[in-house]
């Protein structure tokens, strides 16, 4: 097997592997701690698709977690007993009343409503880029939440959503998980996101050779929808509950410092990213509760977790300013790909010679991406 | 000789007297020493609260409260020998770890769960506790939401010794009638369903009782209109504001802004607006502000027992803020008579089927009732508290009258 044919399988191996092993544990845990662990599953999925998304544009999007509420909901709705939804959300439309679904199928449709909503919102976003972009999405996240509260025709409004099935165990939130893992993986090995990296590293030459940036903005945008939708039918089924502040701002910037802190340009980063910091959010929470630690019992005062939390989540930026992957994929530098420096100086020198501006403003990181640009530009067909 | 035979008779007979009457207090002590040997296995009711963020001012209070409550039961005797114990838990508000804990409180042997004071935060645990076949009580919720009205069928499991928003909304309009303020300007706040449901309900009996609706405004915490809605509320010309809301941020603003502009008229609230801590330190900005709540907490308080035990809880260093913490004692008071009722078993539907038929069970913060429809409480008389030149004080007792149970 040559160098870049194992590189391509740790690719995937590796996030797949670390899902593998939290599930390993999860399974020989009590069954509180398996919510723990599900729990921490479900965010690792979303976190996969926020890089679906945002690590292969390079755009910020704070609208994402739009499309894990419709999700959530969505499913939580369809698979709560009729008499239930006609007790508790007797405003409801008529075609969001009748039909009881399997977890399954509403698992489906969740990840198909998220997809069709986003391809809504990216038709007409999708052409903007760095802080436009990002204030535009989070536009979306409001409009979202605010339709979400208090529309009564469409769920709950205010007040939670209750009795959906609990059907996501640990089995289910692995599967999940790794079925984002490897939509996220086929589609980063795609045509369409290798142009999608070349405009992130630099737009002006990707429109310059053919690339429709729109085009494979929305194409991620719609991707990253399905799998987030996806992701909050699994959370909902998880928690048996939903209310539309679960689904707001704190999961959208705890999911986004995730991807960040994991390395917001490689899928082993998100995977890392989601996996590591969901474990230490939910052990410093328990810590609060009473813990042991290799035999050693300790209790931590109250409210002590959140600032622990933000001090390891600074320090492992100023740590690692490019994630704790450094942008690669798993054993990526092992197995012979080319140091960040060199790509640096390649990306630099290559967009100095074209005379361009470098990345964008908002971009998450341009440069590391650079080569893929060369790479793109050389192998992409100009696009008509 | 005889008066010395007398006095000897006198003696022999006070000394016999004293005799019994030790023994009879051996007896008595021996009898107390029995009732403090509650030696059975514990009834364990896992606490999943919030003790560090938005509901910590409600859910804190009324769970330490309901622990001193549980010693002075445990040291009498325990429910039918059987000592009371809980195991509390810090879900921090994240609905992952709420669920968890739930769990693990069960594991812990809990037989029954108590959750924080908003049924939306407390879902999770309500879930677990249901599927669990457990009673699910919260001492404080506002809303009639814990029980079938949220939960469906499994819902008859659960209760709060909150009181109801169609009594708090019942209690202030008969407030206003009874001071004469015969019309209002209805402020309120949409953060919280309950806000919503308490201004009206109080619209709705404000009106039927004769009274007129000035005005409605709305603002929602967070989005930095209070003041322009407090102008409004000032110019309206109305007897009284009645004002829906919680404490900080906003409630100082709004206050501030009416008196500013020269509204000196009442300001009338409910539970959610108790405690002097909010307060702006004006007697003149704060002063004519009245709500409705479960007990003074400004030393005040007609009921001994309750100003005993904010005594208490003030010496350990947990002073409560609002009276919200009588319904720990409560809720806990609740929990033993349903066990008592049912000879001792601990078992979630039959504790739920006493609990449903309470009618007026005496209890700290007041006579407590339930119904197959209100699995809030219902009809509890309220205490008025008044802030006067910038000092609170409780006024009056006020039932809430017909109209509490949204008749």
């Amino acid at each position: 097997m040559t160098r870049s044919r194992l590189r391509l399988a740790a690719e995937l191996v590796g996030p797949l592997a670390l899902v593998g092993v939290v599930a390993l544990v999860a399974a020989h845990l009590s069954t509180s701690d398996q919510t723990d662990a599900i729990n921490v599953l479900v965010t690792a999925t979303i976190v996969v698709g926020l890089y679906v998304f945002i690590g292969n544009s390079g755009v910020i999007s704070f609208g994402q977690i739009s499309f894990v509420a419709v999700g959530a909901f969505v499913a939580g709705i369809y698979t709560t007993p009729v008499s239930t939804r006609h007790t508790t959300m007797p405003d409801l439309f008529g075609f969001l009343g009748r039909p009881v679904l399997t977890n399954m199928e509403s698992i489906l449709l969740a990840a198909g409503i998220g997809a069709v909503f986003a391809l809504i919102v990216g038709l007409a976003l999708m052409r903007l880029s760095g802080l436009s972009a990002g204030i535009a999405t989070f536009a979306v996240l409001e409009i979202t939440y605010d339709i979400l509260a208090n529309w009564g025709k469409i769920g709950p409004g205010p007040t939670t959503l209750a009795s959906v099935p609990v059907t996501t165990g640990v089995g289910q939130a692995t599967i999940g998980c790794a079925v984002a893992v490897v939509l996220a993986f086929t589609y980063q090995r795609s045509r369409s996101c290798r142009m999608l990296r070349a405009s992130r590293a630099d737009p002006l030459a990707a429109r310059g050779i053919g690339v429709s940036i729109f085009r494979h903005r929305l194409g991620a945008f719609v991707l990253s929808g399905a799998i987030c939708g996806f992701a909050g039918a699994l959370y909902v089924h998880a928690l048996g509950s939903i209310n539309v502040t679960e689904v707001y701002l704190a999961l959208t910037f705890s999911t986004l410092a995730m991807l960040v802190v994991g390395g917001s340009q490689s899928l082993w980063g998100a995977t890392l990213g989601g996996i590591l910091l969901g474990i230490l959010s939910s052990f410093l929470s328990n810590a609060e509760n009473g813990t042991s630690v290799f035999g050693l019992s300790f209790t931590l005062p109250n409210g002590l977790s959140s600032i622990i939390f933000a001090i390891l989540f600074v320090g492992a930026l100023m740590l690692f300013p490019r994630g704790l992957t450094r942008n690669r994929e798993f054993l990526a530098k092992a197995l012979g790909e080319r140091s960040d420096k060199h790509r640096l100086g390649v990306g630099l020198s290559s967009t100095a010679a074209r005379g361009g501006d470098g990345p964008e403003a908002g971009d998450t990181d341009g440069a590391p991406a650079a080569a893929t640009t060369a790479h793109a530009a050389a192998s992409a067909e100009p696009e008509k | 000789m005889v008066r010395r035979r007398w006095l000897k008779a006198v003696t022999a007979l006070a000394g016999s007297i004293g005799l019994v009457l030790g023994m009879v207090d051996v007896a008595g002590a021996a009898a107390a020493a029995h009732h403090k040997a509650a030696t059975g296995k514990p009834i364990i009711i896992g606490a999943v609260i919030d003790e560090t963020g938005t509901m910590k001012p409600f859910d804190q209070p009324a769970v330490e409260a309901a622990q001193l409550w549980a010693k002075k039961v445990n040291a009498s005797g325990g429910v039918l020998g059987r000592p009371i114990k809980f195991k509390v838990f810090n879900d921090q508000l994240q609905p992952s770890l709420t669920r968890s804990d739930a769990l693990k409180a069960i594991a812990q042997g809990a037989s029954v769960l108590w959750t924080t004071c908003d049924v939306t935060f407390a879902t999770p645990a309500i879930q677990v506790g249901l599927s669990h076949h457990m009673l699910v009580v919260s001492p404080c919720t506002g809303t009639n939401e814990m029980g079938p009205s949220r939960f469906g069928a499994p819902g008859k499991l659960a209760f709060s010794f909150g009181n109801a928003p169609t009594s708090d909304g019942a209690v202030l309009a008969r407030l206003l009638m009874q001071k004469g303020w015969k019309s209002a300007t209805v402020v309120t706040d949409k953060l919280l369903t309950y806000f919503v449901d308490v201004c009206q309900n109080f619209t709705t009996d404000f009106q039927k009782m004769g009274g007129k609706i000035v005005t409605q405004l709305t603002y929602t915490t967070g989005d930095h209109t209070v003041t322009q809605v407090a102008q409004k509320a000032a110019s309206t010309g109305a007897a009284a504001t009645v004002l829906c809301t919680t404490t900080t941020p906003t409630l100082p603003a709004f206050v501030t802004s009416e008196r500013t502009l020269g509204n000196t008229k009442p300001i009338v609230g409910p539970w959610s607006i108790d405690g002097g801590f909010w307060e702006p330190k004006s007697a003149t900005i704060s002063n004519n502000i009245w709500w409705a709540t479960y007990a003074s907490v400004f030393g005040d308080d007609p009921n001994p027992q309750i100003r005993k035990l904010y005594g208490q809880m003030k010496s350990l260093g947990e002073t409560p803020q609002t009276g919200g913490f009588v319904t720990g004692p409560t809720a806990l008071q609740g929990i033993i008579a349903a066990i008592k009722r049912t000879h001792g078993t601990v078992k979630g539907p039959k504790l739920a089927a006493q609990m449903v038929k309470f009618h007026n069970v005496p209890t700290l913060s007041g006579p407590v009732s339930f119904s197959a429809k209100y699995h809030a409480v219902v009809g509890r008389p309220y205490r008025i508290v008044e802030v006067k030149n910038g000092k609170p004080h409780f006024v009056e007792m006020l039932s809430p009258g017909k109209y509490a149970g949204g008749a």
